[in-house]
């Protein structure tokens, strides 16, 4: 089976190169890529994954010899600095890796305050930056024509929540949204109160929380009193835990909860057990998604690739593939460029359109892919499932969610 | 051993020297990047990305030598001067975003509110001494920098909330050299008016508040007066600073106009040059901050430790740097500007005798 | 009207919680007179070894407060007897900034051992609790405000009735008058420190099954045990139990403001406490130092 799977890497990796035989090809430049990442500090955990996601990617081009540019390739190395999750000094690092380390492209940092800066720098110095962990519109809303983003943006989060709450019976009509006041959480937030009206659902409770609280019993007991059929979360791991725990304490008996970040971390299940089960989360991409590459490893194989590089730490969540996405991005945009130049990569980003493991890689005219849907997951029995939309979903939801007396 | 007088000149000769050489240095070459420069044949003394270090550096000396004046000149440790920073960039951010006044008109601005702010805040604030104001001036940062943040009208956030101010870039030819230049003048600013508060009158007044309240105030110093007036100076340099930082980052939201480690640091820094003295912030500003950059890996010189893994690193430097802040404040409580202006050696029965002087 | 009385009582309930970590802090301070910001690093060391203790054992996190309690005060005593106590003669500023350092190493080797991983202690009887006409009150949140009320009553005890508690109260009343009358003066303040550690360590116990931890979650605690502390006052144990329930309260109410009030949690904290730094040093019930 394995080898069949490598036997189609390499028909794939062929077919990508223009169906020249590697022989033709000499080696040219290395290709610089820098990238800042807050790899201690707050940011350690996502930054981490970001790393793995572009490491897997510089693994497999590598192998290959590296990105052909008009028949020459080039291998690639990935420049990363700490920026110990601070903002400022990303931007110092930024700056460090376009004039010191020469870098020829740039990858975004984690976090949607450094993307902001970094994308600044990026523009003053006009090299391209594309990035997959900043989803705050705002970055794109300034009309910079060097930053682009793989991932979905905030808004849209948690709107395929919404979507599927739709198609279920007996519908539910009431939300309560509950949000971390930081840019990345309003956005998922307004994202769900612009669009509950649109499929007949109403908000019947917004609060925001400091970003980082962890007694939400208050907002919690709210949420109860406003007796909505759904619970959404728009906040960070810690959050979504303080809250999931505080449903159990206040016997909330919500139809769904649905977090915007955390359920699709495994420390989410580990640190709930079994309180984990019946939580939807919205999701850039699950393991069980199903959709055909044009070009780099099928899904199956990615999460192969994944445990392979990195064994005991399970199926890799989406920061991990949407890093890697970042990269393909990127790669598929100098081939198509067939240059090394900045402006002829930069609109190449533009005008690209592909599809890949991690889905459809489009940048509208701000520079953020709008069109790649979101993805929700629920957790069932301690195991990740994609539940919507039905083409990629590989079970179906469990609905509704029992109270928590009855599980 | 004190140094004897003779020897205290030479050492206090070499040092002037060798500190104008560097500082010369620094001014002077980032000038060399000139196209100006370039043509009429000038090698390339230094690179651009020196100059996001250099002005940081730079901002630090302002920082530092602001909280000198009034935690190290009027003994009044403040721990939230960061409010002053937040406030000044604030200012300015917001003239320059939602009013569109041009950047050189809306910096005055920056100061003078960040005064204001600090004369309002620092009367009932003043009256507390030693923890308690340290602390209390710690709640005014943190609460002020949340307000900011938070502050809603019809719900529209005012100060560009969470998703924070994007300020057009500025238009000018050699940004980098423009902001680090403007941050040198900030800079010498603010120690023009430390040397000039402790040859003043005014800064008798407030070395006295610091050794002894109460004498002072029967001597006839008017304390509230003094002491208001030098948190409003500590804040207007700071918010000065703020003021040029938000146009060179050109995007400022809570997170990096009121960081909390700010305010450690900059009180780390004029204690490790030497508090109450005029360059003293200055050089610990220098030494701490080029520490920090080094630690952190931004600079071009890269070290390798033993036995620690690539991911372990940067959390290993953070191990070194909580170790040798540890090991300083223990051993070299007065400032380092103490051995480069000549007045002691650097020697074990110094260490000895600091350590000493401070244990139980 | 219910859910008026459900906000106090889970004010007073997370009330448990800082007071935990208050009363530590509030010991170092009040004696020491060391503003001591490695607190919350301390609280989390004591969060980590519940943690270890009930994954690798299984034991009841209840069971654990009391290993948290003297693993911590080896460490606090180890580190005022070897580090602090250098600089006690120095001006206040200095205790700040070394307990900073200090605070930098402890997260940073944390950090280095477990990760950034967020991990939690969840019991089996976690997030159920008794329910009284409408009103939910958890047991592990009320077993918690058991736990650091417990705590308090023992710390004052130990202060009121022992010799070490007695040479405790004497060096805070005059240090060198103590020396004088042959009170060991490196061994009591390295007592108290340690005293304080502990007492961050069984509060580090607690938080662990309330939130999850991660190595850097302990800055906020020490923020929050200023609060406490200035809301009760400094000088006797009740106080900051007294501040430790208000301040719970506080944020309880401070939350529940319709609308986007509760982001100004932090804003409210802190405004209070200045205040109160402003009209009333001494606080709710404490004496004037």
């Amino acid at each position: 089976m394995r080898r069949w799977a490598v036997i189609a890497v390499a028909a794939v990796a062929t077919v990508a190169c223009g169906g020249t035989s590697p022989g033709e090809q000499t080696t040219g430049s290395t290709i610089v890529l820098g990238a800042p990442l807050g790899l201690t500090g707050s940011l350690t955990k996502e930054s981490t994954l970001t790393q793995q996601g572009y490491n897997l990617w510089l693994d497999w081009i590598n192998a290959r010899g590296g990105i052909v540019v008009n028949n020459v390739k080039h291998p690639v190395t990935i420049k990363y600095y700490d920026d110990t999750s601070n903002a400022n000094q990303s931007a110092v690092l930024m700056q460090k890796l376009i004039t010191e380390d020469k870098a020829n492209f740039l990858l975004g940092p984690y976090g949607s305050a450094a993307t902001a800066t970094d994308a600044a720098i990026a523009e003053q110095n006009e090299i391209p930056m594309v990035e997959a962990n900043g989803a705050a519109q705002s970055i794109f809303n300034q009309g910079y024509k060097y930053t682009f983003g793989v991932l979905s943006p905030a808004n849209k989060y948690l709107q395929g929540v919404i979507d599927m709450a739709a198609t279920l019976s007996p519908k539910p009509t009431t939300i309560a949204m509950l949000s971390a006041d930081d840019n990345f959480s309003l956005e998922v937030a307004e994202g769900v109160n612009t669009y509950a009206a649109s499929k007949g659902m109403n908000v019947v409770l917004y609060k925001k929380y400091k970003n980082g609280a962890t007694n939400l019993s208050a907002e919690v007991q709210a949420a109860k009193a406003a007796n909505a059929d759904i619970v959404l979360n728009s906040g960070h791991l810690q959050e979504a835990i303080a809250i999931n725990k505080a449903a159990k304490e206040q016997k909330v008996n919500a139809k769904i909860f649905a977090y915007s970040v955390g359920p699709s971390t495994p420390d989410f299940i580990t640190a709930l057990g079994k309180d984990a089960n019946y939580v939807y989360g919205g999701s850039q991409w699950t393991p069980q998604v199903k959709y055909t590459p044009a070009f780099y490893l099928t899904v199956p194989e990615y999460v192969a690739a994944y445990k392979a590089k990195y064994p005991g730490l399970g199926d890799p969540d989406y920061h991990v593939a949407e890093s890697t996405a970042a990269c393909l991005a990127l790669q598929r945009a100098i081939e198509k460029a067939g240059s090394l130049d900045p402006k002829k990569v930069r609109d190449a980003l533009a005008a690209l359109d592909v599809t890949v493991f991690f889905g459809q890689v489009k940048f509208d005219s701000r520079g953020i892919n709008i069109y790649k849907p979101m993805v929700v997951e629920q957790i069932q029995n301690g195991a990740h499932h994609t539940v919507f939309p039905d083409s990629v979903a590989d079970a179906k939801p469990q609905y509704p969610t029992p109270a928590w007396d009855q599980r | 051993m004190i140094a004897t007088a003779g020897s205290q000149r030479r050492w206090r000769r070499i040092f002037l020297v060798v500190g104008a050489i560097v500082a010369a240095y620094a001014l002077l070459a980032p000038l060399s990047s000139l196209d100006a420069a370039q043509s009429a044949g000038i090698p390339l003394l230094t690179d651009k990305f020196w100059f996001r270090i250099a002005t940081y550096v730079v901002m630090f000396v302002v920082l530092a030598t602001a909280w000198n004046i009034i935690g190290g000149i009027t003994g009044y440790a403040a721990f939230g001067n960061v409010a002053f920073f937040g406030i000044g960039a604030y200012t300015t951010g917001m003239l320059i975003a939602k009013a569109k006044w041009p950047f050189l008109v809306a910096l005055p601005l920056a100061p003078v509110l960040a005064a204001l702010f600090a004369a309002l805040v620092g009367l009932p604030l003043l009256r507390l001494r030693g923890h308690y104001f340290a602390v209390a001036s710690l709640g005014v940062g943190v609460a002020v920098g949340e307000l900011v943040q938070n502050i809603d009208y019809n719900g529209q956030p005012v100060f560009g909330g969470a998703s924070g101010l994007f300020l057009p870039i500025y238009a000018v030819g050699h940004r980098g050299l423009f902001f680090f230049y403007l941050m040198c003048g900030a800079a010498a600013v603010a120690i023009a008016v430390t040397w000039w508060v402790l040859r003043s009158r005014f800064g008798y007044g407030l070395i006295a508040i610091r050794e002894n309240e109460d004498a002072a105030a029967v001597i006839g110093v008017n304390t509230t007066a003094y002491k208001v007036a030098a948190f409003a100076l500590a804040a207007a340099l700071t918010g000065l600073a703020g003021g040029i930082f938000s146009q060179w980052n050109v995007f400022i939201n809570q997170d990096n106009t009121f960081p909390i480690e700010y305010n450690v640091q900059m009180i780390l820094m004029a204690l490790l040059g030497g508090t109450g003295t005029v360059f003293g912030p200055a050089a610990g500003a220098v030494l701490l901050q080029l520490l920090i950059q080094f630690l952190g890996g931004s600079l071009p010189i890269s070290f390798d430790l033993p036995f620690v893994s690539s991911e372990a690193r940067p959390i290993v430097a953070q191990v070194i740097l909580g170790l040798l802040l540890v090991v300083v404040v223990i051993f070299v409580p007065r400032g380092v500007i103490d051995f480069f202006g000549g007045r002691t050696r650097l020697s074990l029965s110094y260490l000895r005798r600091s350590l000493r002087d401070t244990s139980l | 009207m219910a859910a008026f009385v459900q906000l106090v009582i889970l004010g007073l309930l997370a009330g448990g919680v800082y007071v935990a970590v208050g009363v530590g802090f509030g010991l170092v301070w009040g004696v020491l007179n060391i503003v001591n910001l490695a607190h919350g690093a301390l609280v989390i060391v004591g969060g980590y070894i519940t943690w270890q203790l009930f994954t690798a054992f299984g034991l009841d996190p209840f069971l654990t407060l009391p290993v948290d309690a003297v693993a911590l005060f080896v460490l606090g005593y180890a580190l005022q007897r070897g580090v602090i106590n250098r600089i006690i003669r120095a001006p206040l500023l200095f205790t700040f900034l070394l307990t900073f350092g200090v605070n930098l190493v402890i997260v940073n080797i944390l950090l280095l051992i477990f990760g950034s991983d967020f991990r939690s202690v969840t019991p089996t009887y976690s997030g159920q609790g008794f329910e009284l006409g409408g009103i939910v009150i958890p047991y592990v949140r009320l077993a918690s405000l058991g736990a650091a009320i417990l705590l308090s009553a023992g710390l004052a005890f130990l202060l009121s009735r022992t010799r070490i508690g007695l040479s405790i109260h004497a060096i805070a009343a005059d240090r060198d008058a103590a020396q004088l009358v042959g009170i060991d003066l490196r061994h009591a303040y390295a007592v108290t420190y340690g005293l304080g550690a502990a007492c961050a360590g069984v509060a580090g116990g607690l938080i662990a099954m309330i939130q999850a931890i991660t190595p850097t979650a302990g800055e906020p605690y020490t923020l929050q045990a200023f609060v406490v502390v200035i809301l009760g006052g400094l000088g006797r144990v009740s106080a900051t139990v007294v501040g430790g329930l208000a301040f719970g309260l506080v944020e309880a109410f401070g939350q529940s403001i319709p609308g986007s009030g509760s982001v100004f949690a932090n804003a409210i904290a802190f405004g209070l406490m200045v205040l109160v730094l402003v009209t009333r040093p001494q606080g709710l019930m404490g004496r004037l130092r």
